[in-house]
């Protein structure tokens, strides 16, 4: 009897077929027989699943994705069809950040038509500046003047909060209210720290020292 | 009611395409046109800057095209005119983000409620450039009295016949006739000559103009500007209006003394 999966080892990971003749049940008996068996010989690895000759359930799909995942240390998982690699992806790292709640660093000016996003809190350790877009999960500090445009809690935290050490943002966003700054703006340049908050559906600037 | 798609070109950059496109759109919305202005370059908007709307944009031309949003949700109504709407550049994106044939269709739908869609076109001749003539009913082109501006002023007339848009008008942007005079600066007539196009305006070098966008006000809604009277005179011959290019030399002395005493 010919055996229900096989592997191919490539320069991008390690490749899992699927024998087309075999049964759903004798391919993940055989799978979870070499998960066991396998110890941490796929540590640090992508793997790919190949799937050609199958037609999964979307349940079935995600057995087998799940046994996968309980090869130690393993990198990513892919679903592949033919090593075209672009299906699913089951980004463990990813997740991992979310639930961290971490912090990103950017110790550089943001210039115009940059533009930063991530899932949680970012800090600037320089200037936002007019033009320039960060986009947070979670809560924005800036360590130098801010004047382009921030969004805190994109993902509709409600609770998230905007700092800048000097605060003259073209426009503040919080979850999923706008506002914009005044038109006549003469502001003088000193550094006077101010915190942003969301107050009964709108956005609150307030000197931060008081 | 389908109004005109007005492209504004130049190929080469700083010769004032934005503040033109700001103060011939705004004198346009002043005369009563409805009028929808497009920033056309991906990647280096300024035309929210020159109008003092930067504060304002949510929504810009790529998320359009993408679908993230509806085109009416993009117009930024002008602070100061009811009759004028921007339609911003993305500036965290480049010019790949829109082809011309998203243009086509963007300033078809815009032109059905506007009498004018103004396309302020980026510099260059590539896709941004591609992009802007894309919808073009028809176009004009921007340029300085410098031999270089004239140059690529003719190079682009040559590509806009090539896509079928015929006819552009020109428009000589910062002369100085003391200069002109003097014979250090490339006269009007020459500049006719060599582009071979109608002129459809001169506009004098004017401080005042640098001061103005640098606030986002546009020129022609100052007084007493021979600028901002250039734009205005530009709006009106765009809507067909027969006005005569003004004279542009400077005050003799006796209307200098004249207008000293109220007399002017």
């Amino acid at each position: 009897m010919s055996s229900a999966i096989s592997f191919q080892v490539s320069k991008k990971g390690v490749l899992i077929n699927l024998n087309f003749e075999s049964k759903f049940s004798d391919v993940k008996k055989e799978l979870m027989d070499h998960v066991n068996k396998a110890d941490n010989f796929f540590a640090g690895a992508d793997i790919y699943l190949n799937i050609t000759g199958h037609c999964l359930k979307l349940e079935e799909l995600s057995e087998l994705v799940n046994i996968i995942k309980k090869y130690n240390d393993i990198n990513e998982v892919y679903i592949d069809n033919n090593f075209e690699q672009k299906k699913t992806t089951i980004n463990k790292k990813k997740n991992e950040i979310k639930n961290k709640k971490d912090t990103l660093l950017i110790e550089k000016t943001i210039r115009s038509g940059q533009r930063v996003k991530y899932p949680t809190n970012v800090v600037i350790m320089g200037d936002i500046n007019p033009g320039a877009e960060v986009i947070a999960g979670g809560d924005i500090i800036v360590l130098g003047k801010l004047k382009g445009v921030v969004h805190a809690g994109a993902d509709g935290s409600y609770d998230a909060k905007i700092f800048a050490m000097y605060l003259e943002a073209t426009q503040l966003r919080i979850a999923n209210v706008i506002s914009r700054s005044p038109d006549e703006n003469e502001k003088n340049s000193k550094y006077d720290a101010e915190i942003a908050y969301l107050k009964n559906g709108k956005i609150i600037v307030e000197n931060y020292n008081n | 009611m389908a109004g005109k798609v007005i492209v504004i070109t130049s190929g080469k950059g700083g010769v004032g395409k934005t503040t033109a496109t700001a103060n011939i759109g705004t004198a346009l919305a002043e005369i009563g046109k409805k009028v929808c202005l497009i920033d056309a370059d991906i990647g280096l908007r300024n035309l929210d800057v020159v109008l003092g709307l930067e504060n304002r944009i949510v929504y810009d031309i790529v998320d359009v095209v993408e679908g993230n949003c509806r085109l009416e949700q993009a117009l930024i109504k002008d602070k100061r005119n009811n009759n004028l709407v921007l339609l911003p550049a993305a500036q965290t994106r480049d010019k790949t983000a829109v082809s011309p044939e998203q243009m086509k269709e963007l300033t078809n739908d815009l032109k059905e409620d506007m009498d004018y869609v103004l396309v302020d076109s980026p510099a260059g001749i590539e896709q941004g450039f591609q992009n802007s003539i894309a919808g073009a009913d028809d176009a004009i082109i921007l340029t300085t009295p410098e031999v270089s501006a004239v140059r690529d002023a003719d190079r682009i007339i040559g590509l806009l016949e090539a896509e079928g848009v015929n006819d552009p008008e020109v428009i000589i942007n910062r002369i100085r006739m003391d200069m002109v005079d003097r014979g250090d600066m490339m006269n009007i007539e020459d500049m006719i000559e060599i582009l071979a196009i109608n002129l459809l305006g001169v506009v004098p070098d004017d401080e005042s103009i640098v001061v103005s966008t640098n606030r986002g006000e546009p020129i022609v809604l100052s007084d007493g500007v021979k600028a901002s009277q250039a734009f205005n005179n530009i709006a009106h011959r765009i809507t067909g209006k027969d006005i005569p290019i003004m004279d542009l030399r400077k005050d003799s002395v006796m209307t200098k003394l004249k207008k000293i005493f109220g007399l002017g």
